[in-house]
């Protein structure tokens, strides 16, 4: 049996974290620093931004740059997607009465909703199981949701640095004092190229990791404090697109089943969704577990296939899309969470250390949650000035709603390894239950263990037309990327390997970055990458490779995702 | 509107993107354009044929402090020829250099700048340009609020004004000697490799992709080119694979080139593509794939192999050019 995870990438251990390099006179000194300017990083900066509006005295104590967020992309919300339906507690809690959730810029509460399984042919509607239930939550674009919140976060006084990738978490005698950021302008073979600008060494007395799915120091972090949970991590892979529509959709629409296969052995998990977003756009996306095992499996073309299903098409003909992105979604839940979201000048909140809740398809409020209590942890800790207070985040996160949601549906997603149907019966008894029907302890194989079959899946994929079905390159265009070609990988994949673990890569990756090459004498394939199509969904770190951040400012450009 | 074109050279040869504004211009005014030519003297041949495409008459600025193209003096120049003249819109065609000038004085004047822009109309005297948006799938109307007004457009949205012989009209102009402005100083200037016509002047171009199938193949594309008098161009997909040099590329992460002809040899046609090379007069593909989006958007298709096809096309070209 082949597994990817017997060709690993080539990454060698501590390769991520190192001491400060640069003289201490050429360090940039922050108080605060937060990686990702996502819904968790921006929550931590708003909150932090609070507590030291009420607290001149410390502001005063932590220099020029008391907050700093870095992000990678463009500006921030350019690498955020999300379905998203948002639970507006964690925002209500946030802002308190200073902002209404109905005055941030969304597309509303959640009218009606429907829930079907699909066949080829049918959609047959059941009953919403009670925690797909979204009465009284907000239809918002996270991207557009990101884009308000780091206008909020600099009003209250962070300094957001886009383009900026943290590549390297700077440890020094046992505790986190910052990141190092990647340098710019060298060309693919490392070259310094004319516009060449250095990353620097930014130190500070907190760092927050709000990295998102996949992080890239949130990984290196957890390796190196030995934070691991008892299961492995493992992922979703979503792949959506935004429609401009002639008729307005009237509800929120979940679908199980096709173009998913219900039997255990192809382990298929996931399902879509097609959200309005007010009356002129909707979104619908395809989520696919990445435990998947099948090597013609391609989120993407499921969700072209999904976009032809008889009940589907009519909502979308005689619209236009407008914006397609990818990205994956941590699925381990309970059992995958770190030990510690904290080590010393270290704090982890959001999609990075897996607070996501799978059943419920939610995660968005907890990263926000994390967020504030994490800022309220690096303000104690800052105040004091020492780290001992970061301790007091965990037992903050353990005593709040995240932690009694997450454990409530601890087993949930492991069940569905079992099929789908089995899958579902389990999750329905447990999440009645509010998790007191326990299924028993079912351990995780992470997503790159899975040994992969093959089984002329990609025969079904419909041909692009270019109106309702799109082919990956046109698809990388309307993410908005237009990464710089010339510059160093920032994927880390083997080559050569098997050829089913090749195939693998090139059909589960939704931005065409990997071909296949012709066989070697000894059968293995060599693995080719245009890492400039890469739109960082991460996908690639869960079946085998690794995934780092490219040059600053590069990947897609969401607007509306 | 009271409109300054800004005349980029290299020295020997107008930039075929700031002749092609000059004609734009004139159509708004009458034929009475004005222009702003700076750079290391003797510039009277510049100038004669500029006068020849369109300016009617020219401020001429002859300083060695011109000769590298930084962006400082020439903003200072022109800061300088907008107040003493009261023009109250500049006209750029983008290149580095112009984006830097434009950029400069829009931060100096506190004036709107819209770039990229592909037309320009009055509209109830008012300027209106046309941009693309939304990775080129729409086109938007922008204005100005105020002025004085700012305008990088595409390079070679427009076409050359057909010469006319007449007397150029010069004043020479004086670099204000701003202390700042003159202290920037270029210390190396590399041209890259490259040669025949470059891909952003050429009036033909024959672009290779994968679909030639190899570094060597790129070759058919070399002699296609030599014969039509034209450049050579390449996909990203070819140029990733290292077949051809980065210059080269076109498209969204490339060049963006409409050349009277374009000839497209094993291009399947992405969207990365096409955008970079939809505004071509004439575009010609030929691919063995029917079913290849280039021919979405190709004036004539050929279905067809490049290896088979192409030698033949050389062949019947070099034919009839030893007739004529």
């Amino acid at each position: 049996m082949v597994r990817p995870a017997d060709y690993p990438p080539p990454v060698s251990a501590g390769e991520f974290v190192t001491a400060p390099t640069d003289a201490p006179d050429d360090r940039i000194d922050v108080g605060v620093l937060i990686v990702g300017a996502g819904p968790a990083g921006l929550a931590c900066a708003i909150r932090f931004g609070q507590l030291l509006s009420e607290d001149p005295e410390t502001a005063e104590r932590l220099g020029e740059v008391p907050l700093a967020v870095v992000e990678k992309g463009r500006q921030p919300g350019s690498h955020l997607l999300s379905g998203a339906i948002v639970n507006p507690r964690s925002l209500r809690v946030l802002f308190g009465d200073k902002v209404r959730v109905e005055d941030i810029p969304g597309y509303g509460p959640v009218p009606r909703e429907s829930v079907y399984v699909l066949t080829a042919r049918q959609a047959v509607t059941v009953p919403t199981p009670p925690p797909m239930r979204n009465h009284g939550n907000f239809i918002f674009s996270l991207s557009q949701l990101g884009r308000w919140l780091a206008e909020r976060a600099e009003e209250g006084g962070a300094m957001v640095l886009p383009e900026t990738a943290a590549t390297r978490l700077l440890v020094d005698d046992g505790a986190v004092v910052g990141v190092r950021t990647g340098d710019k302008g060298r060309g693919p073979d490392g070259r310094e190229l004319g516009n060449f600008e250095r990353g620097s060494d930014i130190v500070a007395a907190v760092t927050v990791l709000a990295e998102g799915t996949q992080g890239h120091l949130t990984g290196a972090a957890l390796d190196h404090f030995g934070l691991h949970g008892p299961d492995p991590q493992v992922w979703e892979l979503g792949v959506k697109e935004v429609w401009k529509v002639a008729r307005p959709l009237d509800r929120v629409i979940h679908t199980m089943g096709w173009p998913l296969r219900p039997q255990a052995r192809y382990r298929e998990f996931g399902g879509s969704f097609i959200y309005p977003m007010g009356t002129e756009l909707l979104t619908i996306g395809m989520v696919v577990g990445l435990d998947y095992r099948d090597v013609e499996l391609s989120a993407h073309d499921l969700l072209q296939e999904l976009k032809l299903h008889p009940r589907i098409r009519p909502l979308l003909e005689g619209g236009e899309r407008l914006e397609w992105g990818a990205k994956t979604i941590p699925g381990g839940g309970f059992h995958a969470l770190p030990t510690r979201f904290q080590a010393p000048g270290l704090l982890l909140c959001g999609d990075g250390p897996g607070l996501v809740n799978v059943p419920t398809l939610k995660g968005i409020h907890y990263a926000i949650e994390s967020g504030r209590l994490a800022a309220e942890a690096a303000f104690r800790a800052v105040k004091a000035g020492n780290h001992d207070p970061l301790g007091s985040y965990d037992d903050a996160l353990r005593a709040s709603f995240v932690w009694r949601d997450l454990y409530e549906v601890r087993d949930v997603r492991h069940a569905f390894g079992r099929g789908f149907f089995v899958g579902a019966m389990c999750a329905g008894a447990m999440t009645l239950s509010k998790g007191r029907i326990g299924l028993g302890r079912l351990r995780t194989t992470p997503d790159a263990s899975q040994p992969l079959l093959r089984t002329d899946r990609a025969a079904s994929y419909p041909a692009a037309d270019g109106r309702l079905t799109f082919d990956k390159l046109s698809s990388v265009f309307a993410a908005g990327n237009k990464t710089r070609d010339d510059q160093p990988s920032h994927l880390r994949v083997a080559s050569p390997v098997p050829r089913d673990v090749a195939d693998l890569w090139v059909n589960m990756c939704p931005a065409k970055v990997y071909t296949a090459g012709e066989a070697g004498p000894d059968g293995l394939v060599a693995v080719e990458t245009e890492p400039s199509n890469c739109v960082q969904c991460g996908a690639i770190a869960a079946k085998g490779g690794r995934l780092t951040p490219a040059e600053g400012g590069s990947g897609p450009e969401y607007v509306e995702t | 509107m009271k409109p300054l074109v800004f005349l980029e050279h290299d020295g020997a040869e107008l930039e075929s993107g700031a002749v092609g504004v000059l004609g734009k211009a004139a159509t708004f005014t009458d034929g009475d354009v004005a222009a702003v030519l700076a750079g290391r003297g003797p510039l009277d041949g510049l100038a004669a044929r500029a006068a020849a495409h369109g300016a009617a008459r020219m401020f001429v600025a002859e300083d060695d402090a011109l000769d590298p193209p930084v962006a400082q003096p020439r903003i200072d120049l022109i800061e300088r020829v907008m107040a003493d003249g009261g023009y109250d819109t500049v006209l750029f065609s983008t290149s580095v250099l112009a984006a830097d000038v434009a950029a400069g004085l829009a931060g100096r004047l506190g004036a709107g700048l819209n770039w990229d822009l592909v037309d320009l109309e009055l509209r109830d005297g008012e300027p209106v340009g046309r941009r693309l948006a939304l990775q080129d799938s729409v086109m938007v109307d922008v204005g100005w609020r105020s002025t004085p007004r700012l305008a990088l457009f595409r390079r070679g949205v427009f076409d050359a004004a057909t010469p006319v012989a007449r007397e150029p009209v010069t004043e020479a102009v004086t670099v204000p000697a701003t202390e700042p402005s003159r202290r920037v100083t270029v210390v190396e200037h590399t041209p890259s490799a490259a040669d025949g016509p470059s891909i952003g002047d050429a009036e033909v171009i024959v672009a290779g992709g994968i679909g030639l199938g190899g570094a060597e193949h790129f070759a058919l594309a070399e002699e296609l080119a030599a014969v039509l008098g034209g450049a050579v161009g390449a996909t990203r997909a070819a140029v990733y694979k290292g077949w051809y040099p980065a210059a080269a590329q076109i498209g969204q992460t490339g060049r963006t080139v409409s050349p009277r002809l374009y000839v497209a040899l094993g291009i399947s046609g992405a969207v990365q593509h096409k955008v970079g090379m939809q505004n071509s007069k004439v575009i010609v593909a030929v691919n063995t794939d029917a079913q290849a989006p280039i021919f979405g958007f190709s004036d004539l298709g050929v279905v067809g192999d490049v290896h088979s096809i192409v030698p033949k096309l050389v062949d019947l070209l070099q034919e009839r050019k030893g007739r004529d």
